[in-house]
């Protein structure tokens, strides 16, 4: 069963307390501080439910997702944005059906791990069956 | 046999933990339920399933030219619109985006139309954008109920806002409350 997920988020003390929390739940965590870390992982094959910062230097949360999509590096994967705002801006027209949700730090540990648990739920559901 | 009373549901992000709140709360209903979410037909079968551990009724992915049934939950194929013809058969087709999207709820809602043979309610909850909100006025204006998910429990209050904004919805509800006006409502 796949239990992996990924921070990816330039503030370490953000990336630390995720670690906590999936500890606990014993997850499988990777860290990325940047979105081109988390590229770098995408690429290396990583596959899970990915918890996205939108505000970080270089590249942003947004800007990442667009460049999975670009690379075709999306599909297996289930993207939550977490952020220090309150509602998102313009900038995810057009993101809307890659971003299953929206989180607001500072984040509830249970409410988070309960999240995440049920969208691994969803990644670990079989479609060998399903036919369009 | 085809349902009568039809409850079309327009959601976005935030939406798979909203949509298994809010149908946790609802027994089978004499209603056939389509739920459009904004979602890529890489998930949109995932999803499907994960509903269908929370909720009452049966839940499938609408298949191009299918009837809608009664006690049952449709969601829209990521990927493709989704009509209705006569309010109950469904026609998938690839189009234009329509507010970003494609599934776009207000496609589906505005291609309900009159004569209402039974109950018609349009719901809009958590999402960012205004999708839903030309639908939700369409709802209102041909003789449905309408209904807004309220700002305190939406992931994101952008498109039930903009629903509520235009003047046509009739009760601004959390999750829980949606599901007892909708038991109030078709039974």
């Amino acid at each position: 069963m796949n239990k992996k997920i990924m921070i990816v988020d330039d503030n370490e003390y953000v990336r630390a307390s995720v670690d906590i929390i999936c500890e606990s739940g014993r997850l499988e965590l990777t860290s990325a501080a940047s979105g081109m870390e988390c590229l770098e992982h995408l690429e290396q094959g990583f596959r899970g439910v990915i918890l996205m910062d939108i505000m970080m230097p270089e590249m942003d949360g947004w800007d990442t997702i667009r460049e999975m999509v670009g690379r075709g590096l999306y599909e297996g994967n289930i993207v939550v944005m977490l952020t220090g705002m309150g509602e998102p801006d313009s900038k995810m027209d057009g993101l809307q059906e890659y971003v299953s949700d929206y989180m607001t730090k500072p984040f509830n540990p249970d409410e988070l791990l309960d999240s995440l648990e049920y969208y691994l739920t969803l990644l670990n559901t079989p479609v060998d069956d399903h036919e369009r | 046999m085809s349902a009568r009373n039809l409850v079309v549901i327009g959601v976005s992000t935030g939406g798979p933990l909203t949509l298994k709140a809010l149908f946790k709360e609802i027994p089978p209903l004499d209603a056939a339920f389509l739920i459009v979410l904004h979602i890529t037909p890489q998930m949109d079968y995932r999803i499907a399933q994960g509903l269908a551990t929370a909720a009452t009724m049966p839940v499938t992915l609408a298949e191009d030219g299918e009837y809608l049934k009664h006690g049952h939950i449709y969601m829209a194929p990521g990927g493709f619109h989704l009509k209705l013809e006569g309010n109950h058969r469904v026609v998938l087709y690839e189009g234009a985006r329509v507010n970003y999207v494609q599934p776009a709820a207000d496609v589906a809602m505005l291609s309900v139309s009159r004569p209402l043979k039974g109950k018609l309610v349009g719901i809009v909850l958590t999402g960012m954008g205004r999708d839903g909100a030309d639908g939700i006025k369409h709802i209102h204006d041909i003789g449905g109920v309408t209904i807004a998910q309220d700002q305190h429990s939406s992931t994101i209050y952008g498109m039930p806002k903009a629903a509520a904004l235009t003047g046509a919805v009739d009760y601004v509800l959390p999750p829980k409350k949606i599901a007892a006006k909708l038991i109030e409502l078709l039974t």
